[in-house]
């Protein structure tokens, strides 16, 4: 059991040598993101296609703090983990009361909402542009504007997020949620209101995604548009689905795959996203029963 | 009177699936329903634990009145139920499966989101008592859906336990069972019968009245009979509506 | 009106299938563009119109055939990840071959200018626009209700099983439906192409309204897909008319208000 922690500390150790250190620091942000959605889509049983929702606007709202009031990071990492989490309650609220093909379909909807408000109100987002000039300021002292110290500073929140994740699945709630995945019609006979729980898990979900997306917006210096995009919804689900919903470390790894996919392609072809939805369809299609399934069972005996 | 309803009666629509029905069972007896396929003995079931309100009538639970009570918040009130069609969780080990509903009702909520599931000693307890009772303990660690029919309709059933409540509703236990099955699970409602207040609806007339206290026999969604199995037994007129299907 | 033709086709879709299908807007840029390109290459607006919709729906059909029909069994997120990458594709393969500007298609010229409605001009495509798609709704309407193959459809909304039991082929059903709910977008985008100019964006923008459609409406609704994107295209024009930028965002924003209220759309049943 304790052999995932050692490699896991050992990637965290080693990648800034293996990737630039702003690539290395994409991957965690990404898995932090992952890991949010995970709680819903794995363990819960909600496929939440509008999680950018969260990320976006906790970038935008820090990334605006940040760049105009000059407003120090662990400010901004607060801000970002409550707009976050107060934009899950607000769409999770719209959302726990429906099921199956109308909750995705109205997750997808609420995301397009905050997408075109971002879009049209330039004054603030920039648009189509976005958003750029956010500051990366100092924290403690520690000086944050050299990539490696800021990677540094990822990983570590990752880690800690890995954490915290970790203690949420173990816990009561994560035996609740599940158990709503399984048979939400007994789980609320035993005695468990759900839609106050999937809100819950809505909640953390959006959580860990605001401060996702804070990190991103100090990471790239800019927040764009399509940090807000269903684009970006969707490209979340698909690493959280090839790294395995299943497991705890499942979005890790598939945030892996991602980003290395994505980075690769976008350097060798403006079209990239075609090869992604080639990957995505290819996955579903051939992969689903193969790999993905393998890997599942491969990261369940290892990681459980 | 432990458990009442007044008058209850639900319909969708045209059709009246419970009409009228005043119930009365007494703190630590095991009170049957029985009536022919379709007279609404299921739906006063779902009306009993909440799954949705009743048409008009009311529901009085130790002298509380509970209708309207949502499903969740029934089994903290401390009904619990066992379901017809086995409705547990799959993926989760038997020990889970009963964990999880003993959790529900247990002492205290707190550190539900930071403490470990292991460390609620109580629940633990209760979980490994229920499992216990209906003698799948040694099965704890295996999944849910790798277990056979009739240890899962003995799943369905310690879910019910693991709640520890006072009144059980269980909706025909013996559903699917082996003739070997069924009489453990005679066996096992009896040994039951003393701890808790039980309502019980089966099909199976022999368990009907080698365990009941009283009867109340359903039809077309009224009650057309009450009293003990000797009487029930004599009554011409759930005679009539069983058509001879009653052990006689 | 043209909401209303998004909206019955994805309606068709998700109600007979019972899958997110996330193509439908990919579906609809691919009407346009076809339109385009072969009103282009032939000189010949309605002949273009005719051929174009039926392309997408080709296209539908290979789609259901090589790849949703392995997926009816797999779970929501391999479908939603399936028709997402599709759209994907589609929207990439647009770029690819039609470059990333987009680029405006004029209307054929009879319909070129205005019409004095007495009241004010008002363009004639987009009454040419109105017209049409209110016949293609009426008469998928028509379809739908009076045909016999029309009401196994509808059956197969409330009822798999049961259609499956009675002998009707369910896997033929659903490409039918599949390509039908295509051919609608088709059209749709083919429609549009003349007044709303081409970008490979169209597709994406459309999606999102599709669903708010099936989402007020109640899934498999029809009736309701078809209030439900009458109201909205109505609700989006008059919005439009005094705060232009806030259109797109006012219409999602209607959709959460009447949501919170009636979670259920508002035609749906529950």
């Amino acid at each position: 059991m304790k052999q995932p922690i050692v490699l896991l500390l050992a990637a965290v150790v080693l990648l800034p040598f293996v990737v630039r250190p702003a690539i290395a620091s994409e991957i965690w942000i990404f898995a932090i993101f992952g890991l949010g959605l995970n709680l819903l889509l794995g363990y819960t049983g909600l496929l939440s296609f509008g999680q950018s929702t969260f990320f976006g606007s906790a970038a935008y709202v820090a990334g605006w703090l940040l760049k105009h009031y000059g407003i120090n990071t662990l400010l901004a990492l607060g801000i970002g983990i409550g707009v976050g989490a107060a934009s899950a309650a607000v769409v999770g609220y719209l959302c726990v009361q429906r099921s199956g093909l109308y909750f995705i379909m109205l997750t997808f909807a609420l995301n397009q909402l905050f997408y075109f408000t971002a879009y049209q109100w330039t004054s603030v987002t920039g648009g189509e542009d976005g958003m750029p000039g956010v500051p990366r300021p100092a924290m403690l002292g520690i000086d944050f504007k050299d990539p490696l110290i800021y990677y540094a500073f990822v990983s570590a929140l990752f880690l800690i997020t890995l954490f915290l994740m970790k203690r949420i699945v173990e816990s009561p709630l994560g035996k609740i949620l599940q158990a709503i995945r399984e048979n939400e019609v007994r789980a609320e006979a035993v005695g468990y209101n759900a839609p106050r729980f999937k809100l819950l898990a809505f909640v953390i979900g959006g959580a860990f995604s605001g401060l996702a997306g804070v990190l991103y917006a100090m990471l790239f210096g800019i927040v764009p548009l399509e940090a807000i995009s269903f684009v970006f919804s969707g490209n979340v689900v698909f690493a959280t689905l090839i790294g395995g919903s299943g497991s705890l470390y499942g979005p890790v790894i598939g945030s892996f795959v991602f980003i290395w996919l994505s980075e690769s392609m976008s350097t060798v072809w403006a079209r990239w996203p075609l090869l992604l939805g080639v990957a995505f369809v290819i996955v579903v299609l051939f992969l689903r029963g193969g790999v993905v399934e393998a890997w599942h069972k491969v990261s369940l005996r290892f990681f459980k | 009177m432990l458990l009442e309803t007044k008058e209850i009666t639900k319909s969708f629509g045209a059709l009246t699936a419970v009409n009228g029905v005043s119930l009365a069972v007494e703190a630590g007896t095991l009170h049957s329903i029985i009536g022919p396929n379709g007279a609404g003995k299921t739906t006063l079931f779902n009306l009993l634990t909440g799954t949705f309100p009743p048409t008009s009538g009311r529901i009085i639970f130790d002298q509380r009145d509970i209708t309207g009570t949502p499903a969740n918040r029934i089994a903290h009130l401390g009904l619990a139920r066992s379901y017809q069609r086995t409705t547990v969780f799959p993926a989760f080990s038997l020990f889970d499966n009963v964990w999880v509903a003993a959790f529900a009702t247990g002492p205290s909520w707190k550190g539900l989101l930071w403490k470990s599931a292991n460390t609620y000693a109580e629940v633990a307890e209760r979980a490994r008592q229920a499992l216990a009772d209906v003698g799948l303990i040694d099965k704890s660690h295996q999944p849910a859906r790798e277990i056979s029919h009739g240890e899962q309709r003995q799943l369905e059933l310690a879910i019910a336990l693991a709640a520890a409540p006072r009144v059980l509703l269980l909706d025909e236990p013996a559903a699917g069972l082996s003739p070997d099955e069924t009489r453990k699970m005679v066996a096992l409602v009896r040994a039951l019968k003393g701890r808790f207040t039980i309502v019980l609806i089966e099909h199976k007339m022999d368990i009907i009245m080698s365990v009941s206290d009283r009867i109340s026999v359903m039809h077309f969604g009224s009650l057309i009979a009450e009293g003990t199995p000797g009487e029930i037994q004599k009554n011409p007129e759930v005679r009539r509506a069983y058509l001879g299907g009653v052990a006689a | 009106m043209l909401y209303a033709l998004m909206g019955l086709g994805l309606s068709l879709i998700t109600g007979i299938l019972n899958i997110p299908n996330f193509a439908h807007g990919a579906h609809f840029a691919v009407g346009a563009y076809l339109l385009a390109t072969v009103a282009v290459a032939i000189g010949n607006f309605w002949i273009a119109l005719l051929v174009a919709p039926i392309g997408v729906a080709l296209l539908g059909l290979a789609i259901e055939y090589v790849g949703i029909r392995r997926l009816y069994a797999a779970g929501h997120d391999y479908q939603l990840l399936f028709t997402f990458g599709l759209a994907l594709i589609l929207s990439e393969a647009i770029i690819l071959i039609w470059g990333p500007i987009g680029y405006s298609h004029l209307p054929p010229d009879i319909l070129r200018g205005g019409m004095d409605l007495g009241f004010t001009m008002y363009p004639k495509y987009r009454l040419f626009l109105m017209v049409a798609a209110g016949l293609l709704v009426v008469a998928t309407w028509l379809f739908l209700e009076k045909t016999r193959y029309g009401a196994i459809m509808r059956a197969g909304i409330e009822n798999k099983e049961m259609v499956s039991l009675l002998g009707i082929d369910i896997h033929k059903l659903f490409t039918v439906a599949f390509a039908l709910g295509a051919y609608l977008a088709g059209i749709a985008g083919a429609l549009t192409a003349p007044i709303r100019g081409l970008n490979p964006g169209m597709g994406v923008d459309m999606l999102g309204i599709a669903f708010v459609v099936v989402a007020l409406g109640g899934l498999g609704n029809l009736l309701g897909a078809i209030a439900a994107g009458l109201i909205i295209g109505v609700a989006q024009a008059l919005v439009a008319a005094y705060w232009t930028e806030a259109s797109t965002v006012v219409i999602y924003a209607v959709m959460a208000a009447i949501l919170l209220v009636r979670p259920q759309g508002l035609f749906g049943i529950r």
